[in-house]
């Protein structure tokens, strides 16, 4: 256990397969992009210190599979999230389409205390292929749903160019903290040797 | 105490036939767990779901009986077994390259080196450093969400990623409606515990049975108990990004003594406490005076020296486990705080209430000796204060702490003493041994015995009361005299502990199993086992006869040796 207090926070990354999900991580974890396409299987998972407001913390990235196949596990990969990131391809209506599905399913996975105000953060990546010309989804489009779904941060990003990747995690980061400042209160009780105190019975001899 | 007595003639003896056909060979990859793959280059471990070896090599620990010639040993299998043990002089958690900072070389132990640091260790380490990797035995707790709350080596923060992925095997299996409590990957054994929204995990190449490790983890997981209570569980379920590192600040030295004490202290394992040796009237008058205490409000009342018990008193229909004692005594001498000032402080006993805190008074004496009061009452600490000091006024009156320095350094039964013919009770009723010299120190009294033993080749013998909780080791001597061969004996111990305890293949009333260290007598009867170590060359039907004996011995001297029912409420 450390001894200074540091604060250790799960972010998910959801989406479609193939948006980026895994380069995003890589770039915002290794400063390293590569062309080659390699599905991720069920999860990856990076660590990142950062630093923030004089506060060092870790992020423990869960980098999920967009299979389709890999959902069953659900409630397993999302349960204690501190903050769920949303990934689609602004080249790819289907993967726009989609994070409405990517949103619900981990709210219902995850169950958080508060899914009003649960953090979450919209990544519209791969904004620089072929120059903008093939994009599908507009900044407007995405904007608007954010702004619907309770005004979740959006960001545009290039894995590949890590064109705004590193604001894109300060934000994650800083959202991911804020859920957890609201702290539990762990109060344990007493014994009550009166009434239910839990004796054993085969008992040494005191 | 019982008088039966053990006969060469017994059924049940087990032959210890090695297994000629470990099925599986230690692998050059020392972490590659079933379908975990690591990641060189950054560390990150993935955790491949889709792979049906995840499922395929999950192995819920059944295992088939034992042929009638196999060692009967449930952790054997897949072990190499000859010459492991032999070769293994090493046989720390530690790799190789870091035994010297032990300060155990090899077997033998110098004097100068330093003793076992408290406290962890190499921090800077984390799941990419190939030291880490190496590690022979390494413990996890994380939560139910992945979060790493501690590790035995490494920095937690630097493990979330390996914490992710024990998390995802743990919940991946429970999704399938299955649980996971081994998984075998080569000589390592990857054992889990679940307890609630706490993860427990031992990763080890030390070939312990998977009962042994388990039962190490349900002592880890007690220790937690004990420093928080279950009342954790309802921040998870209110919370479940919960994080209770905060809440554990500065007890790393609390786990890594206790896991420490899995390789040196029998009480991780025989789930039974020992006393020292004293004196029946020094003990009883020790007792009384707890026992007075223990009448104006105190819960439990105890006395201890090191971990071992002076003398303990419990309220009318409180009794106390073992475990607990370890646990607590674990947590007391573990924090150095609790030396330089009398202490106050919320602890748990899990087996007693885990829901729940009580209160301990804690107060050194000198240097080994402390006494602990505990008590349910939060503002009680004034009062506990005074019946300290009445305590402690009896003691120094009827010289009980003196008699306690002295046994310390006395020290307990040697198998050397063990009485050749049987002699008179009242003779030996006074007295451990019959020619001790009070003068010897330790070292002069070892010197004097290099190489002897006890008779017909007795080295060591454990010996457990079950219907008192206690059991009584004998002093280790020559030829068990490192460091190193006793913590290799301990894990003997422990194999024929499990064995003896397996439900599958037991129960078994005896044992005689011989290898190149030792031959091995273990003997279990309704009152008492007894764990005996004779030179690999003894004879068996001697050894036997020497083993009757030593139960007459323990018989004889258990007023010294034990803590009788002092106390009127006991039956």
């Amino acid at each position: 256990m450390p001894s200074r207090r540091r604060t250790l926070l799960k972010v998910i990354i959801l989406g479609d397969s193939g948006v980026g999900k895994t380069s995003l991580m890589n770039q915002y974890v290794n400063k390293k992009f590569s062309n080659q396409y390699k599905a991720t299987i069920g999860a990856d998972f990076l660590t990142k210190e950062v630093q923030f407001e004089d506060r060092l913390f870790t992020l423990q990235i869960w980098d999920t599979a967009g299979q389709e196949r890999f959902q069953s596990l659900g409630v397993a990969f999302y349960r204690g999230a501190d903050c769920c990131v949303l990934v689609y391809d602004v080249n790819s209506m289907k993967s726009f389409d989609n994070l409405n599905n990517w949103r619900e399913e981990f709210l219902i996975q995850a169950s958080p205390s508060d899914p009003e105000n649960f953090p979450f953060v919209v990544l519209g990546n791969k904004i620089d292929v072929d120059g903008g010309n093939s994009r599908v989804v507009s900044e407007k489009k995405a904007r608007v749903w954010c702004n619907s779904k309770g005004n979740i941060p959006y960001f545009e990003t290039s894995a590949k160019e890590g064109i705004n990747v590193e604001e894109a995690f300060q934000c994650i980061a800083k959202n991911a903290l804020k859920s957890g400042e609201e702290e539990e209160i762990y109060l344990p009780d007493t014994i009550d040797v009166g009434s239910s105190s839990q004796q054993r019975s085969t008992g040494c001899e005191c | 105490m019982s008088t039966s007595s053990l006969s060469t003639s017994s059924d049940d003896e087990l032959n210890s036939n090695r297994n000629p056909n470990p099925n599986t060979k230690p692998i050059d990859d020392e972490l590659s767990l079933a379908s975990i793959t690591l990641t060189e280059s950054n560390g990150n471990g993935s955790v491949n779901v889709n792979d049906q070896n995840a499922c395929g090599q999950v192995e819920v620990d059944v295992e088939g009986p034992s042929s009638p010639t196999s060692s009967g040993y449930a952790g054997e299998r897949g072990s190499s077994s000859e010459g492991t043990s032999n070769s293994r002089i090493d046989d720390d958690d530690e790799i190789r390259e870091v035994i010297n900072d032990d300060g155990f070389v090899d077997g033998v132990r110098d004097a100068r080196a330093a003793p076992w640091m408290p406290g962890k260790r190499h921090v800077d380490e984390d799941d990419a450093s190939i030291s880490w990797r190496k590690r022979k035995k390494h413990f996890f707790i994380l939560s139910h969400s992945g979060k790493p709350i501690y590790s035995r080596y490494g920095d937690e923060h630097k493990l979330a990623g390996f914490s992710a992925t024990l998390q995802a095997i743990i919940s991946f299996v429970e999704n399938g409606g299955d649980r996971v409590k081994l998984v075998r990957a080569g000589n390592h054994q990857v054992v889990f515990l679940v307890k609630g929204p706490i993860y427990l995990v031992c990763i080890s190449c030390t070939e312990e049975p998977y009962e042994s490790l388990r039962g190490q983890l349900e002592l880890l997981y007690g220790q937690m108990i004990l420093i928080l209570t279950k009342s954790v569980n309802r921040c998870f379920e209110k919370n479940p990004k919960f994080d209770m590192t905060p809440l554990l600040g500065g007890t790393d030295v609390v786990f890594s003594s206790l896991v420490h004490s899995f390789n040196w202290n029998p009480a991780t394992f025989l789930h039974a406490y020992t006393c020292l040796p004293l004196a029946y009237a020094t003990r009883q008058a020790a007792g009384a005076v707890l026992q007075d205490v223990a009448d104006s409000g105190v819960l439990f009342a105890l006395l201890m020296c090191k971990y071992k018990v002076v003398s303990l008193v419990g309220a009318q229909k409180a009794s106390l486990h073992p475990d607990d004692m370890l646990l607590l005594s674990n947590f007391v001498m573990s924090s150095e705080s609790f030396r330089t000032s009398e202490s106050f402080s919320p602890i748990c006993l899990p087996r007693y209430n885990p829901m729940a805190f009580l209160y301990a008074y804690v107060h050194y004496f000198d240097v080994d000796t402390y006494l602990m009061l505990l008590t349910t009452s939060s503002d009680a600490f004034y009062h506990l204060k005074d019946c300290r000091i009445r305590v402690e006024t009896v003691l120094l009156k009827s010289n009980v702490l003196s008699e306690v320095q002295r046994s310390m350094l006395e020290g307990g039964m040697r198998v050397e003493d063990l009485p050749v013919d049987p002699l008179p009770r009242s003779y030996m009723s006074h007295r451990l041994s019959q020619h001790r010299l009070l003068t010897d120190s330790p070292e002069r009294f070892r010197e004097s015995t290099v190489g002897i033993g006890g008779p017909a080749g007795l080295w060591h013998f454990i010996y457990r009361s079950i219907y008192l909780d206690q059991y009584v080791s004998s002093e280790f001597s020559s030829p068990i005299s490192s460091h190193q061969q006793q913590k290799r004996l301990y894990r003997a111990y422990q194999k024929l502990y499990s064995s003896m305890h397996d439900k599958g293949i037991g129960p078994h009333k005896t044992q005689f199993r011989r290898d190149e260290n030792y031959a091995l007598l273990c003997w279990v009867t309704q009152d008492f086992e007894l764990y005996a170590t004779f030179d690999p060359l003894a004879d068996k039907a001697l050894a036997i006869k020497i083993c009757n004996r030593v139960c007459q011995w323990v018989k004889d001297v258990e007023n010294e040796i034990f803590l009788q029912g002092a106390s009127p409420f006991s039956w």
